[in-house]
């Protein structure tokens, strides 16, 4: 019983470690990649003289502007260089991460086989999805 | 356009470094800098706190996990609490009145508050409930001399019920509920404070990435804000992840109860001016 109750200790320590060493890989690489999409953003939107400053004054006058339809079109706006479609997207981007990283441990734990905590992820990735679906969680 | 750009990124960086301390997420900070200084409509500076929380909690999260000080075990198993609890409000939303959950808010921060004040320090305890052992929740922590010190974790359903208000008030407020965790896990789970505040920091960035996907979705997110916003916030979430290490306890708690006290008067106000 003893040594079933070192090994399972052991074997926590060992996820907690590996988990110590990707999630903030995984954290990292996402966030690395939305900055820089925004700066391009940014760069790209500051080389249209006055653009920023008048998108600025209208979102203070509660102009309403979405600058998207589809998904696909938001992408093929960002390649011809629309600044606020790459900023969109930077920003899409920045909000995967936490799913990705619930996504990571979901995959983790189903690796390890650790079945309490395949369950507890699993439960939090259907929540998540079903609160985007009632269209209010945050 | 500079100048305008500067202003957006030192505020930012300042809610990013705040909120990465403190565990709150920096979007308590971001909406009425928005709205008060920037003068923005209220839904815009909400889109770009629900990013603001995502970016801090990120940011923060790269030092923090890797360091030591966010226990992700406990994190996993309390997001279950918050997403059930913000399904719920999800669900819920519209049915009861906002100022009615605005001033059990502002109640419940007082009450936190008042907690959080009395309570002096850490109150670790060596070993923690069954159940929080047996799913291996406790950890360590390194004391002043660098010596790992164990903590266990205790009272996992009073911690659970409070994360499910907590996700409640996030599906019907849209507010990140960071408060809420950090006094869950330090004052009810006897979690201490500075991995009460790294846990927090990591879990609220899942709630509000949902959230924000959402805002994003309906075109309520506005870029030209939210893309300084959010690179500021990370910047000053990464500032902040270095010092939580150095940071006293006792100073780290003045901060908290201030902050809970000012929600609390920001809530309360906004319920009674909607009566």
């Amino acid at each position: 019983m003893a040594r079933a109750e070192r090994y399972l200790s052991m074997q926590a320590q060992d996820e907690d470690r590996i988990l110590r060493v990707w999630t903030p890989v995984i954290l990292r690489t996402v966030l690395t990649a939305a900055g820089i999409v925004l700066i391009a953003g940014l760069a790209a939107i500051s080389t249209v003289p006055g653009e920023y400053v008048q998108r600025f004054r209208a979102v203070q006058d509660n102009a309403r502007v979405k600058d998207y339809g589809t998904f696909s079109d938001l992408v093929v706006r960002a390649w011809h260089g629309n600044p606020r479609s790459i900023m969109t997207l930077g920003l899409m981007i920045l909000t995967l991460v936490p799913l990705a990283r619930v996504a990571f441990c979901l995959m983790f734990f189903i690796k390890t086989r650790n079945l309490a905590f395949v369950l507890f992820t699993a439960y939090v990735l259907a929540g998540l999805i079903i609160g985007v679906m009632l269209g209010r969680i945050g | 356009m500079l100048s305008i750009l500067g202003g957006l990124l030192a505020l930012s960086v300042g809610a990013g470094f705040i909120g990465a301390l403190s565990g709150l997420g920096g979007g308590v900070f971001i909406v009425p800098a928005l709205v008060i200084v920037a003068h923005l409509p209220m839904y815009v500076a909400v889109g770009a706190s629900l990013i603001s929380v995502v970016a801090t909690s990120a940011g923060a999260s790269v030092a923090f996990v890797r360091d030591g000080w966010t226990n992700l075990h406990i994190a996993m198993v309390l997001e279950c609490a918050t997403v059930t609890g913000a399904v719920i409000g999800a669900y819920l939303a519209g049915t009861i009145p906002d100022w009615v959950l605005e001033l059990l808010f502002a109640l419940m921060m007082l009450q936190s508050a008042y907690f959080s004040f009395r309570k002096k320090g850490d109150d670790l305890l060596p070993k923690g409930s069954p159940i929080a052992e047996r799913l291996h929740l406790g950890g360590e922590l390194p004391n002043p001399e660098g010596q790992p010190i164990r903590y266990g974790v205790t009272n996992l359903a009073g911690g659970g019920a409070l994360m499910v208000v907590a996700g409640a008030m996030s599906g019907m407020l849209g507010v990140g509920a960071g408060a809420v965790k950090v006094m869950a896990m330090d004052y009810l789970m006897h979690v201490p404070l500075k991995v009460s505040s790294a846990t927090s920091n990591f879990m609220i960035g899942v709630t509000a990435g949902a959230g924000a996907l959402v805002f994003l979705a309906r075109g309520d997110v506005s870029t030209v804000i939210a893309a300084p916003v959010a690179l500021g916030v990370t910047i000053g979430a990464l500032a902040g992840s270095r010092i939580l290490p150095y940071a006293d306890v006792q100073w780290l708690r003045l901060g908290f109860v201030s902050i809970l006290l000012l929600i609390a008067v920001e809530m309360g106000w906004r319920a009674l001016s909607g009566i």
